[in-house]
């Protein structure tokens, strides 16, 4: 019994201590956490906010967005503190390490405009002075004039292309559906400071 | 040429090594300084976006598809290669035998190639495994990584089974453990069985953490073991401190990976766990550290006089002082200001910069022109050494205040955008510490171009001496 010489021992011991502390701290507990129940009045994501969420995935907008609120006087405006059952339809999992940008667990109530989240994505300084938000015009058209089922987008001053319209692609359309499914349903004994969500519409 | 100024030494010995062996060894350096190259520039372009935001605003360049990139192929493109480069010498150096397997090697060096190309140009396209740091790459695309690993860790266990020496010197400890530890870590990363919602984040906290911390900590651990005594021609202080912080760095390491969420929705007792042992972590940290600077306590003459010895010296202080930053980052208390802010991708980079890209380069410049007979030029070493160190100097501190205010805004509840408008002045020095790295990046580039092997059949000249 010598670590020094024996590399089946000294390995074999690196090994399966390691595999012992992975499934303690982070195999185990995942399983059970997976297990929790959805928040009573969470719901699964239509199927064009999924697709949203993939947009979302794609572009790496969780590098400065998080999507958890943490029970701390200054993570209430973004909502209540999230829980567990939060994230029962959150895969993958979007919580985000960086604040470069604000919060978006309850973006959904907080900010229920469709055209401002068109706006913002085709521009964020059109709307946000100061902003460093990357602007997603690739999910936006330039039109000499709009058909009757598009979407446009009434882009402000001088962000507005000159003689042309704007319009939505489908792509940006279901990430601002996304974006509107981000509301959290309330706990039953509310945090301070939570606004009340439309959470029981059935 | 020489530079009587700053009086370096040149180096007085010649390693009579297998020339295939050497070719190879530079190989992996020179595609890993291609990938620094190539991931630096993009990290510099990340940088500059958050001043000029418009600044080369495809689908391909943006802020969110080029972090991943930046951060992907610096991990397994520049400095996995680079430790692996080492190592190839390292392992059976101390086990006083040949390497195993050339071809494995070489094989080895395509995959993990194929691996960081392909991952980067899915993760430009937008194809990712969400966006969880450095599990970005897509599965099929890690797998070949890991199967680079795994030939790897073959290759090395041969090569100390076939060691003509009775004990494993502790280099070997750190590199095959951190092999196996590593593939481990990414098998259990990318298995989905149970990650759904916040399983997931628990995952993402092991994963990310250990990502750098059983993989790149224990390398570079390893190799300095045997180049600090290697170049300063002097026995390490401490073996069993070598020993000790091997076995603690393992048990306290692997469970501290949730300090990433704290007062997030992961259960209360796994972030008080990763907070006890990330005060733990102290133990190793400062038997690594310590070890390394009494091992080169009363040798400072001979320190100054390398070109290779410093940089080993900035690594090993810059390995303590960065992770004992990391402890006090992981504190409930400092959360409250530090979490989320941009202090955290200051101490990201002061543990990937300072600490192990700074001990690759002193390994690098020590070992290469030991095998090759090809010195660089001295001053263009200090120019590398003091662009890096000033640079990353401005970067750390810039970011580390910035960050501060950006969480002290926070807490006073001002208005969110000003947290982003504050940082402002410091996001523009952040560059001009990264094109300070930048720059030392191309001037490594041409050192390692001058410290190229000889030709088949050009003869190895006589060491001149200074």
């Amino acid at each position: 019994m010598n670590f020094h010489v024996n590399p089946r021992l000294l390995f074999g011991t690196a090994f399966g201590v390691f595999v012992i502390l992975t499934l303690m701290i982070a195999v185990l507990p995942a399983i059970q956490i997976q297990q929790t129940p959805a928040t009573p009045g969470l719901e699964p994501l239509s199927e064009r906010a999924a697709r949203g969420r993939d947009i979302y995935v794609r572009e790496g907008c969780s590098y400065c967005h998080s999507q958890q609120v943490r029970p701390l006087p200054q993570d209430e405006l973004f909502g209540r503190p999230s829980a567990p059952g939060d994230y029962v339809y959150e895969t993958p999992q979007l919580l985000g390490t960086a604040r470069t940008g604000p919060d978006l667990s309850n973006i959904g109530n907080r900010q229920p405009s469709d055209i401002w989240h068109l706006i913002h994505l085709y521009n964020p300084r059109a709307l946000v002075q100061g902003s460093v938000m990357p602007a997603y015009w690739w999910y936006f058209r330039k039109k000499d004039r709009a058909d009757a089922d598009d979407v446009v987008v009434p882009v402000p001053g001088s962000s507005a292309p000159k003689g042309k319209v704007v319009v939505a692609t489908p792509e940006a359309l279901a990430l601002v559906e996304y974006l509107h499914s981000l509301k959290q349903p309330p706990l039953e004994v509310p945090a301070s400071g939570e606004e009340q969500g439309e959470a029981s519409k059935q | 040429m020489g530079s009587p100024a700053i009086g370096k030494v040149r180096i007085e010995e010649i390693i009579g090594e297998d020339p295939a062996l050497v070719r190879l060894i530079y190989k992996y350096l020179v595609w890993a300084t291609v990938w620094l190259i190539f991931a630096t520039a993009l990290g510099l372009l990340l940088s500059l976006k958050l001043s000029y935001p418009d600044l080369l605003d495809f689908s391909f360049t943006s802020y969110g598809r080029v972090r991943p990139i930046h951060t992907n192929a610096l991990f397994w493109g520049w400095t996995s290669m680079a430790m692996v480069a080492l190592c190839l010498f390292v392992v059976p150096r101390t086990s006083r035998t040949q390497l195993h397997s050339l071809t494995l090697a070489r094989v080895a060096l395509w995959m993990w190639n194929v691996a960081v190309a392909a991952g980067t140009v899915a993760l430009a396209m937008g194809i990712n495994n969400g966006d969880q740091e450095y599990r970005e790459y897509v599965w099929p695309i890690m797998a070949i990584f890991a199967a680079g690993m795994l030939v790897h860790l073959y290759n090395f266990l041969c090569t100390v089974r076939e060691r003509e020496i009775e004990e494993i010197y502790i280099s070997n400890w750190y590199i095959i453990a951190a092999l196996i530890w590593t593939t481990t870590l990414v098998t259990v990363g990318y298995l989905p069985w149970y990650q759904h919602g916040l399983a997931q984040a628990n995952i993402q906290g092991y994963y990310m953490h250990q990502g750098v911390g059983m993989w790149f900590t224990p390398v570079v651990l390893g190799l300095t073991y045997y180049f600090l005594p290697k170049f300063l021609n002097r026995p390490i202080y401490s073996y069993s401190l070598g020993v000790l912080a091997f076995w603690t760095q393992l048990v306290f390491y692997t469970l501290i990976g949730a300090h990433h969420f704290i007062f997030s929705a992961i259960p209360w007792w796994i972030q008080t766990i990763a907070i006890v042992f990330s005060v733990g972590m102290m133990v190793p940290v400062w038997a690594g550290t310590g070890n390394f600077i009494l091992t080169m306590r009363g040798k400072w003459r001979t320190i100054g006089r390398s070109y290779s010895l410093p940089f080993i010296l900035a690594g090993a202080v810059c390995y303590g002082l960065v992770s004992t930053q990391g402890t006090f980052e992981s504190f409930r208390w400092t959360n409250l200001y530090w979490h989320f802010t941009n202090f955290t991708i200051g101490h990201s980079h002061f543990t990937m910069y300072g600490f192990v890209a700074f001990l690759i380069w002193g390994g690098v410049y020590g070992l290469l022109p030991r095998l090759t007979g090809r010195e660089p030029s001295i001053v263009a070493v200090g120019v590398h050494f003091w662009f890096s160190m000033i640079g990353m100097g401005i970067y750390v501190v810039a970011l580390s205040i910035g960050g501060t205010i950006q969480g002290t805004d926070w807490v006073r509840l001002r208005p969110f955008i000003d947290s982003v408008t504050d940082m402002a002045p410091y996001w523009l020095w952040r560059s001009v510490g990264g094109t300070l790295m930048f720059l030392s990046h191309v001037i490594f580039a041409y050192n390692l171009y001058k410290m190229r092997p000889r030709a088949l059949g050009e003869a190895v000249p006589e060491v001149a001496r200074a």
